[in-house]
């Protein structure tokens, strides 16, 4: 394995959780699959297609977040928006981001080593 | 092509969706063609013709029956992590307890019946052959269910009571094998000396009647008393020592020097005094046949057992048990 795919290996873990994060604060507006994907990617969140779609049907069957097909359009729709179990979660998971962050800062300043 | 406005879309989306429970078929339809339908239209957007984008936007979801699988959370392997362990420890366990039992079984049970020695053997390798086919099959078909079937795992965890006894390296262990080989051994010379001359066999006259051969005092018997105590040696060896690839080397020598003589005169008839056979009524009628293949298969039995163990405790280079299979 080379140096890059371990680098790219932990960047995925580093990232996973926070993929599911993103998609619990950005669905407080209800929104569908491609243009979440679109929306994360640009404000920095990386997530491809393969990981998105699943995770979506995944946090719907956790009741995280809620769905309604959207057929006013030419394509039908799948528009998922935050259930109040998913804000819920969106709470802790901020929180403890925020927690590790906080830990990150004060190993990488020395002050509690 | 069933009509000319089939497209791939339709195609892999019913590739994907034959898969799935029918519940979950008119969604996951729905469902796919969104996907598809906004990768292709952002990919046309870039300039590309329509059905290169729709051929990319399917290379990039990947085979559909993985797709599918993962939709609606099937295993993609025949057994997972959760199973795989109980799985192979089962197989290893029926594959070295059930396969030679069997096998020796077929064997013996075939020479009781007289038939030819290769066809014997033909015939427990072709059982155990059939039989090691099943073995393998029928506990993987039982995981690869349960596999696939919803609900909690039974209960096989692990817990601190199972871990295995650390191999005994020292002398200490090994002193029970040494002092039963000792004494198995002093044993089995006193007998073969003490049978020519005190056996409890008498003639009709009243004399002694010696059980082997007395003609093999001139060479054989004496062979075998040397044997005998070169097996002692053997036995201090492995006390001082432990197993090891030579002495698993010299076992095998030192039974072959016993089993092919032993045999050999046995199976000619020089072994056995044919006066002692005269005042034991033999041969027994049917029964003979019989008892001389019991003997002949069990002598081989034991020393290839003996040879076997002797590497057994080589590899895994300690003196215990070679019995604790499935411990693993």
């Amino acid at each position: 394995m080379s140096m890059d795919d371990t680098t790219a290996g932990h960047l995925q873990e580093l990232r996973r959780g926070t993929v599911v994060l993103g998609c619990l604060v950005r669905l407080r507006e209800p929104d569908y699959g491609y243009a979440l994907l679109e929306s994360l990617n640009r404000i920095g969140i990386t997530v491809d297609a393969n990981t998105l779609y699943p995770l979506l049907r995944r946090l719907e069957k956790q009741g995280l977040l809620t769905s309604e097909w959207n057929t006013d359009e030419a394509r039908p729709r799948k528009f998922y928006r935050t259930s109040p179990a998913g804000e819920q979660l969106a709470g802790i998971l901020t929180a403890d981001w925020k927690n590790i962050d906080r830990a990150l800062a004060r190993l990488t300043s020395g002050d509690e080593r | 092509m069933t009509a000319p406005t089939t497209t791939l879309t339709d195609r892999y989306v019913w590739a994907a969706v034959r898969t799935v429970p029918d519940a979950q078929r008119a969604d996951l339809d729905r469902e796919l063609r969104e996907r598809i339908g906004d990768a292709s239209d952002a990919l046309v957007g870039t300039g590309r013709a329509p059905a290169d984008a729709e051929r990319m936007a399917l290379v990039e979801l990947g085979d559909p029956a993985v797709l599918a699988a993962r939709y609606v959370d099937r295993p993609l392997q025949l057994i997972g992590p959760r199973y795989f362990l109980t799985w192979w420890r089962l197989v290893k366990m029926l594959y070295a307890i059930v396969l030679p039992i069997a096998a020796g079984a077929v064997l013996l049970a075939k020479m009781l019946s007289q038939a030819p020695i290769g066809e014997s053997f033909a015939d427990a390798f072709s059982v155990a052959f059939a039989l090691a086919v099943h073995l393998g099959f029928w506990p993987t078909l039982i995981f690869a269910i349960l596999e696939r079937s919803p609900g909690r795992a039974p209960d096989l965890s692990w817990n601190p009571d199972m871990l295995p006894e650390l191999p005994e390296t020292g002398r200490a262990g090994r002193l029970g094998d040494l002092i039963a080989s000792l004494v198995f051994l002093t044993l089995f010379a006193i007998l073969i000396i003490w049978q020519g001359y005190g056996a409890p066999v008498v003639n009709p006259i009243g004399e002694t009647v010696p059980v082997l051969s007395p003609d093999l005092w001139s060479f054989w018997i004496p062979w075998f008393l040397v044997l005998i105590g070169l097996e002692m040696v053997f036995a201090a060896a492995i006390y001082a020592w432990g197993w090891n690839w030579w002495l698993a080397v010299v076992n095998l020598l030192l039974n072959i020097a016993f089993i092919v003589p032993a045999l050999w005169l046995f199976t000619t008839g020089q072994l056995i005094n044919p006066e002692f056979l005269d005042v034991i009524g033999w041969p027994w009628g049917e029964a003979g046949g019989v008892v001389t293949t019991i003997i002949v298969f069990g002598a081989i039995a034991v020393t290839v057992w003996d040879v076997i163990d002797g590497v057994i405790k080589t590899v895994r280079g300690r003196g215990g048990s070679a019995l604790s299979l499935g411990r693993i």
